[in-house]
């Protein structure tokens, strides 16, 4: 590769990531406080439900689920717009020749962006909660890059399927549904039959979940057991998302 | 030194019969082949077997009535599209100017869409934030710089894309029929950049159903036919080989 299709690539992926964050908060009144709203409100309404209503004996409940619910919500909606970028950019895709996992890529950046904001103006709001933020939280950035490579994993095979088979799209909407009730974001992960516990713990949300928790909670990094699984998953996903990409890529402007 | 040579090119496509994109009409499909119905597709060659040379400095034409494989061809130059059989060599950069337009969005502002297409086509985004005045300068939209791109009627949509375009640096231009829209003045100017184009030894490859147009800036015409070369040479005899076909076939019926 030439300096010139570096920076070429690089250069579509900076204005098409600025277009992708434009668009999403553009047309509304508020916009980028939707972003902050939106978890907010969540953060209280599971609060009410599950620490005064069902008295879920977990120390400083807002705090604890408003972490659940940010590093949720980067996933959730990383994935599922990354899922519909190649079939939201037709043109993109069948009438100009440019690597096609640019525009995946892209999209993945505006949201990562996103979400770093959203951490960025809510971090503080925990500390008005009564935690005590402490050097660790530092640690921050190192969750949501692993998060970033996550999502752009899936969002290559996701989205390269979801070009040829339309009903990804519908799918992968239960799948996270059932993820969010398989992660540890509205219940701890003790409460797991221990039979399960294994399993379960080899979700990588889970483990991006716990790391966020230990830094900003419990004051400490995350364990070396936290890393390996989301270190592997990362490979695993990253180099299957390439290999699906690269598969399907060749009919894709046929198929669009 | 040829600038684009395609030697033997053959392309394929599927046609479902019953067109199955969804996960569930798959499933369905595998019910009926236990049903002995099978899933079968109709094939389509869209090209077949096209061969064809252009010298450095030439442009080519390229005509034929719908369907005939104009555009597959020009996306498989593009490398938009990948053959199945034969090969196309290209010399020198390739601009593909297959729409106008590629990435716009009603949402977003004249000038960020400017920025957003200038890239795509290939210009570096230092280069464009120095050019964007210029551009929308000849694209006569200045004033609306700031305005959403929806607010623009669509000509002036398309005369902002075409003013970009024609900041592309290639050896190699790939237009097909983005000619054929806005008003008198503005394809005098696009006509103008062609001429321009012909000067500095550019090659275009030009899909049009005007051969007028073909004739006055390609030295050479290929006249395609249900995906076959019916035709290919000098543009005054490839054009005249498809109004003499043209005129036969609608005198007989």
């Amino acid at each position: 590769m030439s300096t010139r299709t570096i920076r070429h690539y690089v250069d579509m992926m900076t204005v098409l990531a600025q277009k992708d964050f434009k668009i999403r908060y553009r047309n509304s009144v508020l916009g980028f406080l939707w972003s902050l709203l939106n978890p907010l409100a969540y953060m209280v309404i599971l609060t009410l439900v599950f620490s005064l209503l069902l008295r879920v004996s977990i120390p400083n409940f807002a705090a604890w689920v408003l972490i659940g619910i940010l590093v949720w919500r980067f996933f959730s909606i990383g994935t599922a717009q990354g899922l519909s970028t190649l079939v939201a950019n037709p043109s993109l895709v069948s009438k100009v020749c440019i690597p096609r996992h640019v525009i995946v890529l892209s999209n993945n950046v505006a949201n990562f962006l996103g979400s770093a904001l959203e951490f960025l103006v809510l971090v503080p709001l925990l500390a008005l909660l009564g935690v005590d933020l402490t050097a660790y939280a530092l640690f921050l950035p190192v969750i949501l890059v692993s998060e970033f490579l996550l999502v752009f994993g899936l969002s290559l095979s996701l989205s390269a399927l979801n070009l040829r088979y339309r009903d990804f799209y519908q799918l992968w909407d239960i799948a996270l549904q059932l993820g969010f009730f398989l992660s540890p974001i509205v219940y701890d992960a003790s409460l797991i039959p221990s039979g399960f516990q294994l399993v379960y713990s080899l979700n990588p949300v889970t483990r991006l979940i716990e790391s966020a928790r230990d830094i900003f909670l419990l004051n400490k990094l995350p364990t070396l057991f936290d890393n390996a699984v989301i270190l592997s998953s990362i490979a695993i996903i990253l180099a299957f998302g390439f290999l699906i990409f690269r598969r399907l890529e060749g009919r894709f402007a046929e198929e669009l | 030194m040829s600038v684009i040579q395609v030697d033997e090119l053959w392309k394929r496509f599927r046609i479902p019969h019953e067109r199955r994109v969804t996960v569930l009409e798959h499933l369905a499909g595998l019910l009926s082949i236990l049903e002995r119905k099978r899933y079968s597709y109709e094939e389509f060659w869209a090209l077949k077997d096209v061969n064809l040379k252009l010298e450095y400095g030439e442009s080519l034409g390229i005509v034929g009535p719908n369907g005939s494989g104009k555009s597959t061809l020009l996306k498989l130059i593009a490398r938009v599209m990948r053959p199945d059989k034969g090969a196309i060599k290209t010399n020198g950069s390739t601009a593909s100017v297959l729409e106008l337009g590629i990435g716009f969005h009603s949402d977003l502002t004249v000038k960020e869409n400017a920025l957003v297409y200038g890239v795509i086509m290939g210009l570096p985004r230092s280069e464009m934030r120095k050019r964007t005045d210029s551009i929308l300068d000849f694209a006569g939209l200045t004033r609306f710089q700031d305005a959403k791109l929806k607010s623009l009627s669509s000509g002036m949509q398309v005369r902002l894309a075409f003013s970009i375009a024609i900041e592309i640096e290639a050896d190699i231009f790939l237009v097909d029929e983005a000619l054929a829209v806005g008003d008198m003045e503005f394809q005098e100017k696009c006509l103008n950049k062609f001429r321009e184009f012909k000067k500095a030894k550019k090659s275009i490859v030009l899909v049009s159903h005007s051969m007028d147009l073909v004739k006055r800036f390609c030295e050479r015409t290929l006249y395609l036919l249900n995906g076959e070369t019916r035709a290919f040479g000098p543009s005054e005899e490839a054009t005249r080989q498809y109004l003499e076909d043209v005129k036969s076939s609608t005198g007989t019926n």
